[in-house]
């Protein structure tokens, strides 16, 4: 048996050593996320941090985006890090960014993390509600030395979602279905952003509380929810007009829904209402006017 | 093949060289690879002195900091899933055997799923919880097919396949109810990680991964002799004066636990546990004292190859390692079959 006790002793050693070497240096440069001066070369890692900083007049600072920002068209000439769901880390360092802002869940805390054991500063923001959409323009616009447009952008935006909701408020509320994906049938629940919006745009969410965040649905859900408006995001590469058609032909077998009886079923533009943004007012809207579109008449 | 004539064709001095040719071919792969990327990085301003004018050296961060880690860690991972092949083969006695085929993948799989999902936040010696809770369901899960399988009789390989099929299923199906309850974010960092996803780690755990895996690997090379009988059955080997109970429980352990640190670095790399054994077993013959420690070089070069690719072929972004294992390796080990099969005894 003396031959394992040399191996053990000889695995520990090698540990040891490793502890000895290494291990001072893994907390020698965390980057902190508390630059001294406002970030001059700042990277996004995903579209709707992109829109934020370029809301907050940064369209010079900003150096790298991914390749999934398509919006201000400004966006599309900046460099580009990798995709939203696999950054590039080498394309990143190469920018010598002074900040990367990224959002907070797995793929991308984990890209800030990795920038930060090498010594990059990096921002990280959770933006799956209204609230902290909010607090993600003031953070960013502190850190980037925006606060002033931050907090006008964030007047603005609140003014205007409240003129809306004054102008659309009514007793009675619309229920919307709003369909992810059609086949198998998924629709977004109460738990998202988009339910916040259906609201701010004087819906109401079809579909109750459930456990998932975008529930997959059968048949009879749908057929109780007595939805009065189906909404379909259209995907971006999709022509609309096409997919209005096949929406049609694919609720024309729920004939009793309140919604496909009164050939309320619209397609729009995903842009606005997919990420959580600066444009949040424009989604708004959109939405507010396939609920109440006698509103808009004018 | 008889067992006496497979270990005379295989002399020490041959196998030496043999060793020592492959560590070199995985040196230059390493190397060359090191050079490749998205970023064109130069040498020269790596380890120049633009200290001095620059703050940053992003030649420096990008190849010493990114690009070397993640070369090692593909290394460490190839070899360490190579190895664990060559073991899970001979001792199931099933040439369609890997690392995974006793549910390490489910149980690792189920681990991160967990932690991305409920979004657990903290660090161990700087690891993510990921790593630690993979690396966890891995072994809790080899251990428990590991456990109805002695249930099921004395080292049945039956019953201790049939126990990891069952328990692989099974924690798949928990992964899909908690992937199909979670948000579309969620979900998404989950498969990228059942994907296979190769990151740069700091250099104190590529030391102990590497220190861990060589130190397995080595526990496994003495114990090839015996793995070599094992091959050749329960009563050859019984015959010849080899206790192989207690072979097989050092082997198993073994190749589960340098498995569960594989993962628990890189997600679930599909493939170089299956196919490098195999290849290897193919092109050089089936003597374990040689396929165990050629397989580990064989792999770490097979996966750092792969890695390289994935780096680069969809620039800017990147793939998921795994698919560019599956994809390369699939019909590569399909021309070895063919061209080499008729050699060797093994498959038949």
């Amino acid at each position: 048996m003396n031959k394992w006790w040399w191996l053990l002793l000889i695995i520990f050693c090698w540990t040891a050593a490793g502890f000895a070497i290494f291990g001072s240096i893994q907390h020698q440069n965390g980057g902190d996320t508390t630059l001294p001066r406002a970030a001059e070369r700042i990277v996004c890692m995903a579209p709707n941090l992109t829109e934020i900083v370029f809301a907050l007049g940064l369209e010079k600072e900003i150096i790298g985006v991914t390749l999934d920002s398509d919006y201000p068209p400004a966006a599309l000439t900046k460099l580009k890090v990798g995709t939203f769901w696999q950054p590039n880390i080498e394309a990143v360092i190469a920018a010598k960014p002074d900040l990367v802002i990224t959002l907070g869940f797995e793929q991308q805390k984990n890209i800030a993390e990795r920038l930060k054991r090498i010594g990059y500063n990096s921002l990280t923001m959770n933006i799956e509600k209204v609230k902290e959409l909010f607090e993600a323009l003031e953070k960013i616009g502190a850190a980037t030395g925006k606060q002033r447009r931050a907090n006008e952008l964030e007047y603005d935006l609140r003014k205007k979602l409240n003129n809306l909701s004054v102008l659309v408020s009514t007793n009675d509320r619309i229920k919307v279905l709003w369909v992810v994906q059609r086949e198998p049938l998924r629709v977004a629940g109460r738990d998202t952003f988009i339910n916040e919006m259906i609201e701010l745009a004087g819906g109401e969410n079809a579909i109750g509380s459930t456990v998932h965040k975008y529930p997959p649905i059968g048949a009879e859900q749908v057929i109780v929810c007595g939805a009065e408006v189906i909404i379909e995001p259209a995907m971006k590469h999709d022509d609309p007009a096409k997919q209005q058609a096949s929406a049609l032909q694919y609720w024309s077998r729920f004939k009793k829904l309140p919604a496909v009886a009164n050939k309320r079923i619209y397609v729009i533009q995903d842009d606005t209402v997919s990420r959580l943004g600066p444009r949040l007012y424009e989604g708004t809207e959109t939405i507010a006017r396939c609920l109440k579109p006698e509103l808009f008449a004018n | 093949m008889r067992i006496e004539v497979m270990i005379e064709l295989l002399t020490p001095r041959k196998l030496v060289v043999r060793i020592i040719l492959a560590a070199g071919a995985l040196a230059v792969v390493m190397f060359i690879c090191s050079l490749v990327g998205t970023e064109s990085v130069s040498l020269k301003a790596v380890f120049g002195a633009a200290d001095e004018e620059a703050p940053v050296n992003p030649d420096y961060e990008i190849f010493v900091r990114v690009r070397l880690p993640r070369i090692i860690l593909a290394t460490i991972v190839g070899g360490a899933l190579a190895c664990s092949g060559v073991v899970f083969q001979a001792l199931l006695r099933n040439p369609l055997a890997d690392p995974y085929i006793l549910g390490i993948s489910s149980g690792c799989g189920l681990g991160a799923t967990i932690v991305v999902i409920s979004g657990l936040n903290w660090t161990l010696w700087g690891r993510s919880p990921i790593a630690v809770f993979a690396f966890a369901g891995a072994l809790g899960t080899v251990w428990l097919v590991w456990f109805v399988g002695r249930l099921t009789g004395k080292f049945h390989v039956t019953g201790l396949l049939l126990a990891g099929v069952v328990i692989n299923a099974f924690f798949s199906a928990v992964i899909m109810f908690l992937t199909s309850i979670a948000k579309a974010e969620h979900v998404y960092a989950t498969i990228f990680w059942l994907m296979g996803n190769m990151t740069e780690e700091d250099f104190l755990t590529l030391w102990l991964g590497a220190g861990f895996v060589v130190g397995g690997t080595t526990v496994l090379f003495y114990i090839s002799p015996q793995l070599n009988a094992l091959s050749f059955g329960e009563e050859d080997a019984k015959s010849m004066g080899i206790n192989t109970a207690r072979t097989r429980t050092i082997a198993f352990g073994v190749a589960a636990a340098i498995t569960a640190i594989a993962v628990s670095l890189s997600g679930l790399i599909g493939f170089v546990g299956l196919v490098i054994p195999h290849g290897v077993r193919l092109v050089f013959g089936p003597d374990h004292r040689q396929l165990l420690p050629l397989s580990g070089i064989v792999g770490a070069i097979f996966l750092v190859v792969a890695d390289t690719v994935a780096r680069i072929i969809v620039a800017p972004a990147q793939l998921p390692v795994g698919v560019v294992t599956a994809i390369v390796g699939g019909p590569f080990f399909l021309v070895l079959l063919v061209k080499y099969s008729r050699k060797v005894s093994w498959l038949k």
